[in-house]
């Protein structure tokens, strides 16, 4: 055996509380305690394991730190398939991290290069529930849950692939939970808490097993952690802190029966945490002996308050090796390679240490097929567990049913392979067929500037990458780093040059505080020129001369380099242009519109008060006027879409006054109130309609994420989008309500989606119809809705057989409907349950499509 | 924990004349969906010596800004000369890009800017009164100097529901300079700013 103790592996000192070693053992994490916060840190396996690379100043030792945690982190756990980790810490959070693959080796903008972190893991899911910290996460095996134990006594088990779903919340302990571990079978989960307990819960129905109590009647809550583990042939479970004769020892409990025979005993004080191998050994077959057959054993290391480590193999009745005096404070987390040789150990101390056995003292390791040939024969099955085995079993009846369950598979296969070959850093840096370097070019006369209601310029920033997918728009960081490394270069040339030209150039102290002092409250600037679409820009100036006593105002507008200009004889209130027309309104209650190239479209219209707020869209214009009435005009048809309709319906009984107007494409206006709500006019039926409300907490609820695709772009343009705007968040506390049982959430994601679609339909706004009907569907699709599902195609598809009575109409919005459930068939075909109903309109379309 | 990160700051367009529009090209990436819009300032330092010389060039509200990656390039006038004072035209100042959610500052981003004159001549013999239309404005682009702040992001409304997430004493996170004026010693920066030079 070797003994390391890496002084590098620290956070400056402060306590290393968890430990756990990647399963492809080239890194490992630790977690603990920060400057301020709680802290994550992933090390490189490499200079550990090997001399001449701890000296090799080009190998990297750290390769990446997280403070993001509030408070103090407890535990760090790594997906059995290594591409998460899992933290837990006393900000009562649980973050799931993931590592960006398409991100290089960067550094933090504006930090010294020492802080670079060599890999780049970002937080994917916080996963907020407990109301107290968490003091230990666990994966369950093939990482279908992710179990955390808290302080507020209770187990949370998460939908490991759909969080933040929470499948079950396990509630029995009166005292805090410090520790779980599955079983490796996958049948059970255990936790061992300070209420003298350890329970055994059954993942079927996630109802309690069995609760042992006897051997830690006499233990006190004085242990930080209680880790318990569970033997890898799932045949032992070994409890942390136990008490036999007023001894401590850790349990071992036996899964036949939950019998509690046998303890390890030897460690002064509590045991904290309890390890199994991952691996189960045979004795080594020493040459000349007869191969004697040998029961397997399995090997667990043992760590206590006592400060010392015991290992101990399951054939031999002594421990394998004591090692005192390893830390100065309480061991806190243990983690073995996956290889079985090495373990990992840290402590309260803020140290860490790493043994190194061979296989001559842990015995020959067995390989995977022994290992499932030994679950074979105690439980009749391998550890391979299958979680949706009735679905797996339904016969697929439908040939294009089978194409889309494949392609499906294929999909998902797909998607596999390219987060592969993103890990190889293998992207090209294009991003929609642009790259970078030319988004980057033409970025400032692309993006889209508005004006708020009170005249503040609103960028819309471009979306150059989306998280969580890493690999749909893979906006090659690697070229954005090295572009950026590229204008650094430049610019530090430059900087060169002005430092030595600058003899100023002095470190100026009366500088420094602006850089790290908070701004105060400033007035803002005002900007004469009136900006909106990006191309075309509007510049008004009043008065600009007096012909016999009247003062003129000269309008200019320029679009793509071409300008014209117009006099106008009263001073302009406001202006406003489409790429079509362009108006404006004067002081004298008159409205003037133009074409795009300053024709005069029209005579000037007097309106029956001063302008309030005047759009422009398409041919449309939209006019607000003092009094509160709104007007909306089809300049090119020369006809009235809304006749000085009075604002008073919807500005009765409230307080509230316009805090936002627009005008869409089609020419549907909409008013936002200060209130939080968003009203449209709707000219046929002639009603106003609730399009968005803050306040509705069904927004907030509605959890549609997992039915967003990842193909689809958001939807951030539209007119919906825009009233919206501030409730993009839709689904935000989603997560925090998780504790609402699932029918409620349900029918509040029904709802929201529900509105949005008839409002999207209201606005006539055809591309966000388009984006919330596939929500819709696939929202539909995963929760089973039959009746709603078979409604919307039925609505789709319309009647068979032409008939003069049918109100039916072909499109919507432009959009052709049967085009639509053509779209919808393949959402439906993913949920075998409803092939039925995929065959019979997939038959219906062919049928019509022939015709 | 802070839902937007600074990845990059570009400066465009330097050095370049004193009178050209400043041009940032800001990436930045956000962790969730944000509910606000978020407020980006620059502010150009008149004067060393006070604060009272502090003009903010522009104001822009950037969003909606959902979860993912984000550039956008943020352009402002020129200051107004007419509020420098004339004796700190030409030289070495700070611009100050800030940006707010919910009216906090979460971080502050610092360039030195040196202004002097092309022409050697002038560089010699500098005018009383400064000839703008002579000025370089060099902004040391290399050397942004950061300040992250720690704010709640959660803002004032939704306090109740999401207690959990609130710092136990907002206040107390509040770096201690925060007090106008004064320059804090160096080598004692704020212990929450991952400030460096």
């Amino acid at each position: 055996m070797k003994l390391l103790k890496p002084s590098w592996v620290s956070h400056n000192g402060k306590p290393i509380f968890s430990v756990d070693i990647h399963p492809d053992g080239t890194k490992f994490a630790t977690g603990g305690q920060g400057e301020d916060s709680g802290k994550v840190v992933i090390w490189n396996m490499a200079p550990v394991l090997r001399e001449e690379d701890e000296k090799n100043m080009n190998i990297p030792k750290m390769l990446c730190q997280m403070d993001n945690h509030l408070a103090c982190v407890n535990c760090v756990r790594w997906s059995n398939t290594g591409l998460y980790l899992a933290s837990g810490g006393d900000d009562k959070l649980v973050m799931v991290w993931k590592r960006a693959a398409f991100i290089g080796p960067s550094t933090v903008f504006g930090s010294s290069s020492k802080l670079a972190n060599v890999e780049q893991w970002r937080c994917v899911t916080i996963l907020r529930n407990h109301t107290g910290d968490v003091m230990d996460v666990a994966w369950s095996p093939h990482d279908v849950w992710l179990a955390s134990c808290s302080v507020d006594n209770t187990i949370v088990i998460w939908n490991a692939r759909k969080f933040p779903e929470i499948v079950a919340s396990l509630k029995g302990h009166t005292g805090l939970v410090k520790g779980l571990t599955w079983d490796p079978v996958g049948k059970y989960i255990a936790s061992q808490a300070d209420d003298h307990s350890l329970k055994v819960w059954r993942t079927m129905d996630w109802q309690q097993e069995t609760n042992i109590t006897k051997p830690f009647n006499e233990c006190g809550g004085t242990t930080h952690v209680l880790r318990l583990s569970w033997s890898p042939d799932g045949q032992y479970l070994v409890s942390a802190h136990a008490m036999n004769n007023s001894g401590p020892t850790a349990q071992i409990i036996e899964r036949d029966g939950w019998k509690t025979n046998m303890d390890f005993v030897g460690h002064r004080k509590a045991v904290t945490v309890v390890k199994f191998n991952p691996k189960i050994f045979k004795k080594k077959q020493r040459n000349g002996s007869s191969p004697k057959p040998s029961c397997p054993y399995c090997c667990c290391a043992v760590g206590s308050k006592d400060r010392s480590l015991s290992v101990w193999l399951t054939s031999l009745k002594r421990p394998l090796v004591v090692i005192h005096d390893l830390f100065d404070k309480s061991i806190m987390d243990i983690s073995w390679t996956l290889n079985g040789l090495g373990i990992l150990v840290c402590s309260m101390d803020g140290t860490v240490a790493y043994l190194n056995f061979s296989q001559d003292e842990l015995g020959d390791p067995l390989n995977e097929d022994e290992k499932n040939a030994i679950h074979q024969n105690i439980y009749g099955k391998s550890l391979a567990i299958t979680t949706e085995a009735q679905l797996s079993t339904t016969i697929i009846e439908n040939p294009e049913m089978l194409k889309y369950q494949q392609e499906r598979q294929r999909v998902e296969q797909a998607n596999h392979r390219m987060t592969h070959e993103a890990q190889a850093h293998k992207l090209t840096s294009v991003v929609n067929g642009e790259s970078l370097e030319d988004i980057r070019k033409n970025l400032l006369k692309k993006q889209v500037e508005t004006r708020t209601a009170d005249g503040r310029r609103r960028i819309t920033p471009l979306c150059i990458a989306q998280l969580d997918t890493g690999i749909l728009l893979p906006l090659s960081s690697v070229s954005g780093a090295t572009a950026q490394a590229s204008s650094l270069n430049t610019t530090a040339t430059k900087s060169n040059l002005l430092l030595t030209t600058s003899t100023k150039m002095e470190p100026m102290k009366a500088l420094d505080s602006r850089f790290t002092e908070r701004s105060k409250v400033m007035p803002g600037v005002t900007i004469s020129m009136v900006s909106m679409e990006p191309p075309v820009y509007l510049e008004v100036e009043n008065e600009v001369s007096a012909v016999s006593g009247a003062k003129l105002s000269q309008l200019r507008c320029s679009r793509e380099g071409r300008e014209w200009d117009t006099l106008l004889p009263s001073r302009v209130l406001t202006a406003a242009g489409s790429s079509d027309v362009v108006a404006v309104a004067c002081a004298d209650r008159m409205l003037s519109v133009f074409s795009a190239c300053g024709r005069r479209l029209l005579p000037a219209i007097l309106l029956p008060a001063p302008m309030s707020a005047l759009h422009c869209s398409g041919f449309y214009v939209m006019a607000l006027t003092a009094c509160a009435t709104l007007s909306v005009w089809d300049v090119q048809k020369q006809s009235a879409v809304v006749k000085n309709e009075s604002l008073q319906t919807i500005l009765s009984g409230t307080e509230c006054t316009v805090s936002q107007s627009l005008l869409t494409q089609q020419g549907v206006p909409v008013i936002g109130l200060s209130n939080g709500k968003s009203y449209c006019f709707n000219s046929s039926l002639e009603t106003w309609n609730l399009i968005a409300d803050k306040q509705d907490s069904l927004v907030q609820c509605a959890d549609f994420k997992n039915c967003i695709s990842s193909q689809d772009a958001p939807v951030s343009q539209g007119p919906l989008a825009l009233t919206q705007g501030h409730n993009l968040n839709a689904g935000r506390l989603a997560s925090r309500l998780s504790s609402t049982p699932h029918h409620l959430q349900h029918g509040m994601t029904l709802v929201f989606l529900e509105n949005q679609l008839a409002s999207a339909l209201t606005l006539r706004s055809s591309t966000e119809y388009h984006y919330w009907l596939l929500i819709y569907a696939r929202f539909l699709v995963t929760e089973g809705s039959d009746y709603r599902l078979r409604e919307l195609c039925k609505d789709l598809l319309g009647p068979v057989h032409k008939s003069a009575s049918s109100a039916w109409e072909p499109t919507t919005l432009g959009l052709r409907k049967r085009d639509l459930l053509r779209e919808l068939l393949p959402v439906i075909g993913q949920n075998l349950r409803f092939q039925r109903l995929f065959t019979e309109y997939q038959d219906q379309l062919e049928l019509l499509g022939n015709k | 924990m802070a839902k937007v990160q600074v990845l990059n700051v570009a400066v465009l367009d330097n050095p370049s004349r004193f009178g050209n529009p400043f041009q940032f090209e800001i990436t930045f990436e956000c962790m969730e969906d944000l509910p606000e819009d978020l407020e980006w300032k620059i502010i150009y330092v008149g004067s060393a010596e006070s604060e009272e010389y502090d003009q903010t060039l522009d104001s822009v509200l950037v969003g909606p800004v959902p979860a993912g990656r984000h550039m956008f390039v943020f352009q402002a006038d020129a200051p107004n000369t007419g509020l420098i004072p004339e004796s700190d035209a030409v030289g070495v100042t700070v611009a100050l890009i800030t940006c707010t959610y919910r009216g906090q500052e979460f971080i502050r981003i610092g360039y030195y800017v040196n202004n002097e004159y092309t022409d050697p001549e002038l560089r010699e013999n500098p005018p009383i009164k400064p000839d703008y239309g002579q000025l370089q404005r060099n902004i040391l682009a290399s050397n942004p100097r950061v300040t992250r702040f720690h704010i709640n992001w959660e803002g004032c409304a939704e306090k109740m529901e999401d207690s959990e997430n609130v710092d136990p004493a907002p206040n107390s996170m509040l770096p201690p300079s925060c007090l106008p004026g004064k320059a804090p010693p160096i080598g004692l920066l704020p212990d929450n700013s991952m400030d460096c030079l």
